[in-house]
């Protein structure tokens, strides 16, 4: 980590201290108990840990979806906190690309639209360029009019990550983008992030399968809501390569 | 997201769910169509009451039997009549009638003695009578009048003359006739009828003449399915009512005239029909100017309208209320969609504005609609019932204002929830 952050002056997350705990009744559950981060750009980031440990917490937070209880949270140098509506709206436009586990794209709407989406809250222009020249980053070219129904979970995940990077964020967050897709698909999904991270973008990815957290840079475990672990991952595993081998397979349980 | 961007979602969200969408639009699309109905039908009455008194004349005044109380207004007055002479003839209990009936002697008097307020006086006696000519049979409205009648009432004859002050002397079976009635009779009005027979009640009667075509009244009456002839013809010949008559038309010598008029004949009649003051509440007749018939059907109009708004503005209120219960369930159900939306940069102002939209597209639809029917029932009424309609283009627009601007306030609350939801808890919703 001390390598990484020798790169760079500023990191382009940091949370310091992050507590965030609902009140059941009367019950108080402490979801997150005092989370320190940094992430700096370029990198690529998995956070792990069991079910019930405070990931989605996390990452609402970091996506400026949700407010944290208490804490210091800089996005880009600057205090999310003090942020008003508009510009928490603005910052989920502009800085910051979600990828939801369950997709969450408009139904009834096709790919293009849905792609589209954040560019017409941006108010940009050049939509439909943008919308194509992302879909076709992520394979899917040649189905912008499908709507989400007539796409596989693998293409509706690939249209959402198209969604996220509509609009050139500063980074892509992700909660489980694979946790609702098998295991080929999953590696198409990884392939495509390592890809956009060679390309410089920073990604952020909560998992809880071992096997996805070693495609990334960087893991972070938390339990019960404060961080456990915090590693660089060695021995990464390359999604093109694995793809190759499972095509082969395939292959050859066909031909046989 | 722009204006017709969120119009083109409301309206593909509108058509997924055409049931629920007409339901919801219902209060909305009565309230306009009758709206937009009523006031044509207003506008076109108080058109055709103005024309009626601009074909007068303004300096004419009209005297009827009977007490104010029994009269709502003339026609019903006519009604009446025609309607107890009927009954008399077939023997049936006749009902109270007014003690003092105007009589021919009356106007005679009126017109010789008056000469410096009073230019003509024309007395008519009226009753639905049955008509034949060759094999054809019909009903008709029969009035007995004298010469003076066409300088009266602004009428003339088109083809042939006006019958004689010799012709009323000798109770002469002679007639004029409208167009309605020679088309009636012989399937066309552009019938030659002049010196043709004509059977009034089983009497034969000559054509003299046809009268120049009057079109629709102020009531929605056909004028020229009328058949005139002497007035003494009729009394003693078809409708046995000796001598009294159910109205007389009086023209003035001019409009300054017409007050002073009034309260010559209003001596006169009391004097002659030994009435006793308090003045005018005991008065056996009524005097009426065409102003005055103009006046009331404005009042008429005035009540009309007040009762209207009262029934467009509940049936707007209602429909309002529909409105924004449709769009809290619309809001519910997509509470998902709320959450994306916001996930990816969708400000508070986008999401109301949104729904907004949505609701006043919903109730614009409705008043589309709502003028199309109201259009479409006006130009029913105008072809099928021979109605005076007139649809103001002012009323339409305003129309539209009120139904767009129904949607926005009622569609505030739905949209500011929608608004104000939580990303995450929108999202998180099932
Ligand atoms: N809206 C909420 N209300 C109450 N408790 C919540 C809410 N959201 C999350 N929690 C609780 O916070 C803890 C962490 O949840 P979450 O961040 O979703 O875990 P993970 O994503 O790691 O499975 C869990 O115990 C969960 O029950
Ligand atoms: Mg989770």
């Amino acid at each position: 980590m001390s390598e990484v952050e020798s790169k760079q002056a500023q990191p382009m997350l940091s949370l310091r201290d992050i507590r965030k705990s609902y009140v059941m009744g009367d019950q108080v559950v402490n979801a997150l108990d005092g989370v320190d981060i940094d992430i700096y750009p370029g990198e690529f980031v998995a956070i792990m840990g069991p079910s019930g440990s405070g990931k989605s917490t996390l990452m609402h937070i970091i996506g400026c979806l949700d407010a944290p209880s208490s804490g210091s949270y800089l996005l880009d140098g600057i205090e999310v906190a003090e942020m008003d509506d508009y510009e928490l709206a603005n910052v989920r436009n502009k800085k910051i690309g979600f990828v939801f586990q369950g997709f969450n794209l408009l139904a009834r709407t096709s790919a293009q639209q849905n792609v589209e989406l954040p560019l017409v809250y941006g108010r940009r222009k050049d939509r439909a360029e943008r919308a194509i020249a992302a879909l076709e980053k992520v394979g899917l070219g040649n189905r912008l009019d499908h709507k989400p129904n007539q796409l596989s979970g693998g293409q509706q995940q690939r249209v959402a990550i198209a969604r996220a990077l509509a609009s050139d964020p500063l980074i892509i967050l992700a909660d489980e983008p694979t946790g609702n897709l098998a295991s080929l698909q999953s590696e198409e999904i990884m392939q495509i992030f390592q890809e956009l991270n060679d390309e410089g973008i920073t990604i952020v990815m909560v998992t809880h399968e071992p096997d996805i957290g070693k495609h990334c840079k960087r893991t972070v475990t938390i339990k019960d809501g404060r961080l456990l672990r915090d590693e660089l991952v060695e021995n990464r595993v390359m999604a093109a390569d694995v793809l190759v081998e499972m095509r082969q397979e395939h292959d050859l349980l066909h031909t046989a | 997201m722009n204006i017709f961007e969120c119009m083109r979602v409301a309206i593909r969200g509108l058509i997924s769910n055409k049931m629920r969408t007409m339901l919801t639009m219902l209060g909305i699309i009565i309230g306009v169509a009758v709206t937009i109905l009523v006031v044509a039908i207003g506008e076109g009455a108080s058109a055709r009451v103005q024309q009626t008194v601009a074909d007068l004349g303004t300096n004419l005044l009209t005297i009827w039997n009977g007490p104010p109380s029994m009269h709502i207004a003339p026609a019903a007055a006519l009604a009446a009549s025609s309607g107890t002479s009927a009954t008399s003839s077939n023997g049936v209990p006749v009902p109270p009638q007014a003690p003092n009936r105007l009589t021919l002697q009356q106007a005679e008097f009126i017109q010789q003695n008056f000469k410096q307020t009073v230019a003509a006086v024309s007395p008519i006696i009226r009753g639905n009578v049955q008509i034949r000519m060759g094999g054809t049979n019909a009903t008709t409205n029969l009035q007995g009048v004298e010469t003076t009648y066409p300088f009266v009432n602004n009428a003339s004859v088109e083809l042939g003359s006006f019958f004689t002050q010799s012709d009323v002397d000798g109770n002469a079976k002679v007639c004029v006739v409208g167009e309605t009635v020679v088309n009636n009779m012989t399937g066309s009005p552009y019938t030659n009828v002049l010196g043709r027979s004509i059977y009034i009640n089983k009497q034969e009667f000559k054509i003299l003449g046809v009268l120049t075509p009057k079109g629709t009244g102020a009531w929605g009456q056909d004028q020229d399915d009328v058949i005139l002839c002497p007035i003494t013809t009729a009394m003693h010949r078809i409708l046995h009512r000796n001598l009294t008559v159910d109205f007389m038309g009086v023209r003035c010598t001019s409009v300054k005239m017409m007050p002073l008029a009034t309260q010559q004949i209003a001596s006169y009649l009391r004097v002659e029909h030994h009435l006793q003051p308090p003045f005018p509440q005991n008065d056996d007749f009524e005097i009426h100017s065409a102003t005055e018939i103009l006046q009331r059907q404005q009042s008429i109009t005035g009540t009309m309208t007040t009762l209207l708004s009262i029934v467009a503005v509940i049936s707007l209120v209602v429909g309002g209320i529909g409105i924004m219960n449709i769009m809290l369930v619309s809001v519910t159900e997509r509470t998902r969609e709320i959450g994306i939306r916001k996930a990816i940069g969708a400000t508070p102002r986008d999401i109301l504005l949104q729904f907004l939209i949505e609701s006043s597209t919903i109730s614009l639809l409705g008043g589309i609609i709502g003028i199309a029917l109201g259009v479409t029932g006006a130009v029913i009424l105008a072809k099928v019932g021979g109605w005076n309609v007139i649809v103001d283009p002012s009323s339409v627009v305003a129309a539209l204002v009120v139904s767009a601007g129904v949607g926005v306030f009622f569609g505030i609350y739905p949209a500011s929830k929608a608004a104000g939801l939580h990303p995450i808890e929108a999202l998180r919703f099932e």
